[in-house]
């Protein structure tokens, strides 16, 4: 029994990892005021450079700083878009993730089906720094004077302008930010879960990383728990399907989103999303 | 004014030419379900494809990818707007679409994969595994210490119950205690679930693994942990060169070489494909066993296969590695002189599926639903 407890518990460690790392920069993001849907795009691309780099130069933490950066850039464009060209949020993040799982699988084709050989292990420094960059990030957004700015450029742009911040610049860092969070996450895929490339292969863990920021109510701490009951309920989908319908099991990490969406919806303030998240915003308006 | 007339004869000559030869190609188009690259089912399809057109000078390809399965036809129509006078359909899903394009162009040519929906103008084709499964189960049944064998599947449906129930055959033939545990991850292709289903199996004490679906993730995931695995499809060899025992390989373009050209030689039309069905195994050189296309079995677990012995009532007492060769042989006779699916074979809750002395027929394989002796776990649709 303890056996079988503490396989889950570094099997849940594992798919957590980069569910934590993506779920932060999008908490971030949003806590900015900006919605990025296109996780899943920054993702499989940060899981493409990673292996590339990883499998060119043989070291896999230079394939990590690659995916970071291809992250990074991705959300470079959601962030034009989004805040300079003040366009649908949601729309522009959607377009990001089709963009990212098609240039990647375009991108990719020469490296499918092709072992990487210096690989990181799966519970390793990433799971670690994970965990502590959640403390990090927890005590910045809540207890410094730039987790401050961050917070009321999401709840209300206009003061914080009034009050000179310059929220174009905040929300710009805080969407690259998440950017490279997620291209990790998705480093973490290809060169230390699977460890290879395969088009497509994050096959949604980003829309569940989305889910996570909702369910943590943008709480980079919370989002701990999130991750890690999250990355349990993947892999107890398939460890209990002796006994539990697997159809039920595979719908559950929805389920949970959906009914925690509902519990939280009506309370406004404190657990509710931030004020002006999705708005785009312009100098000057009210 | 002379070097005038020589172009315009040129161009004139070029203008007939070109046409001329343009009348001799076939174009065939192919529509896909997952990506080229998926490792797995299409980039078997693809492999094929660019096979075909390499033996046969006057064929022609295009093909789409990544097709939803309610938006075969308007793909089907692209292609044939393209030049397409053949579609190859390439998944179970594409079934009503392609009968429906079929009837809105008489005089295309249609062939799909996997179904079993024919019209004057669509054929259907299939390259089975389940017999290469069963030799997998064999070795299988050898390898394991745990008597544990883990298999991670895509969809319960009858295809892969049918390789899951040839497996376990074979793993019983030779481990009679032996058990087949199943994991479903209810997806084609979908590398991080069968990743966490392999992990479940390992946790429940698994030692060796076999899977359908389309990467070659089971593989890479017993490997690291040094574990034996089957892999499937694609040739996998490199991703687990110590570990992967064999597998199974397919050869699609032996059904494409041979469907093609007997359209190019004007023996199938598109009115007489009624009853052109493909069922293609090892005997037709459709399936392959291994890991590696010409490697049966990896070098590296010859001496421990070599180790086993087993009794058999129609071969006496011989190696695993003998007897995997022996049915090898006898599956790849054209006379097909050993079946696995012979009765008398009860399903695991012992009803008597299979008539004693009786072969089970190509309707009943591609219907079966129910499970072999020996596999545990979940079982939608159960009889």
């Amino acid at each position: 029994m303890l056996e079988w407890i503490l396989t889950a518990i570094v099997r849940a460690l594992a798919v957590s990892t980069p569910l934590l790392w993506a779920s932060l920069g999008e908490i971030y993001a949003e806590r900015s005021g900006v919605i990025n849907l296109g996780v899943e795009g920054m993702m499989i691309l940060g899981a493409l450079f990673a292996f590339v780099v990883a499998q060119v130069t043989g070291y896999p933490v230079a394939g990590l700083l690659a995916a970071a950066a291809a992250g990074g850039l991705a959300a470079l464009l959601h962030a034009f878009v989004s805040i300079t060209l003040r366009a649908n949020q949601y729309v522009s993040g959607l377009a990001l993730t089709m963009l990212g799982l098609g240039l990647a699988g375009v991108l990719g084709r020469g490296w499918e089906g092709i072992p990487l050989l210096n690989a990181l292990p799966e519970i390793s420094g990433l799971t670690y720094l994970g965990l502590l960059l959640a403390v990090g990030l927890w005590l910045v957004l809540h207890h410094t004077r730039l987790g401050m700015v961050i917070r009321s450029t999401g709840e209300s742009p206009a003061a914080a302008e009034a009050l000179g911040v310059n929220v174009h610049l905040v929300r710009y860092l805080c969407v690259v930010f998440g950017g490279t969070m997620a291209g990790v996450a998705g480093g973490f895929l290809s060169v230390a879960y699977r460890p290879s490339w395969t088009e497509g292969m994050t096959a949604g863990l980003g829309w569940i990383a989305i889910a996570i920021t909702i369910f943590a109510g943008w709480d980079p701490l919370k989002a701990v728990g999130g991750a890690l009951f999250f990355g349990a309920l993947f892999h107890l989908s398939f460890r209990l399907q002796a006994w539990v319908p697997p159809e039920a099991l595979r719908m559950m990490p929805f389920a949970f989103t959906i009914l925690v969406l509902a519990a939280t919806s009506g309370r406004r303030r404190g657990r509710g999303a931030p004020e002006a998240l999705g708005l785009p915003y312009a100098a000057g308006e009210r | 004014m002379r070097w005038l007339t020589f172009l315009v004869v040129l161009v004139l000559a070029g203008g007939l030419a070109v046409p001329g030869i343009a009348q001799q190609k076939l174009k065939a188009g192919f529509v896909y379900v997952g990506p080229i690259g998926d490792y797995g089912w299409t980039h078997a399809h693809d492999f094929a494809r660019k096979i075909a057109e390499k033996k046969l000078p006057w064929l022609e390809t295009i093909y789409v990818e990544k097709v939803p399965e309610g938006q075969t036809e308007s793909f089907i129509d692209k292609l044939i707007l393209q030049g397409a006078r053949v579609i190859f359909t390439t998944s179970f899903g594409f079934m009503d679409g392609t009968l429906a394009a079929a009837k809105r162009y008489p005089n295309h040519i249609f062939a799909h994969a996997s179904g079993f929906k024919r019209a004057p103008n669509v054929a259907t084709y299939m390259a089975d595994f389940y017999q290469v499964y069963y030799l997998n189960g064999l070795m299988a049944g050898a390898a394991t210490k745990s008597g544990k064998v883990g298999y991670v599947g895509a969809f319960p449906i009858p295809e892969v119950k049918r390789h899951m129930g040839a497996f376990a055959l074979g793993v019983r033939a030779v481990n009679p205690k032996a058990t087949v545990h199943v994991r479903w991850i209810y997806e084609w292709f979908n590398p991080t679930a069968a990743k966490e289903a392999t992990e479940a199996l390992i946790a429940e004490g698994a030692d060796v693994f076999a899977f359908t679906e389309d990467t070659p993730t089971v593989v890479q995931v017993a490997a690291k942990r040094g574990l034996p695995s089957f892999g499937h499809y694609s040739p996998m060899h490199k991703f687990a060169p110590k570990h992967m025992i064999s597998g199974q390989l397919v050869h699609w373009d032996k059904i494409y070489v041979d469907f093609l050209s007997k359209v190019y030689a004007g023996k199938y039309t598109a009115e007489n494909l009624a009853n052109v069905d493909y069922w293609w195994l090892l005997a037709e050189g459709a399936a392959e066993l291994g890991g590696e296309f010409g490697m049966p079995v990896n070098p590296e677990w010859k001496a421990r296969l070599q180790a086993v012995k087993v009794g058999t009532p129609d071969l006496g007492r011989l190696s695993v590695y003998d007897l995997v060769m022996k049915r090898l042989a006898q599956m790849s006779d054209p006379k097909v002189t050993f079946e696995p699916f012979t009765g008398p074979i009860k399903d695991r809750k012992g009803v008597l599926r299979v008539q004693s002395g009786k072969r089970m027929t190509v309707g009943e394989l591609n219907g079966m639903e129910w499970a072999a002796p020996g596999i545990v776990g979940p079982w939608p649709k159960e009889p």
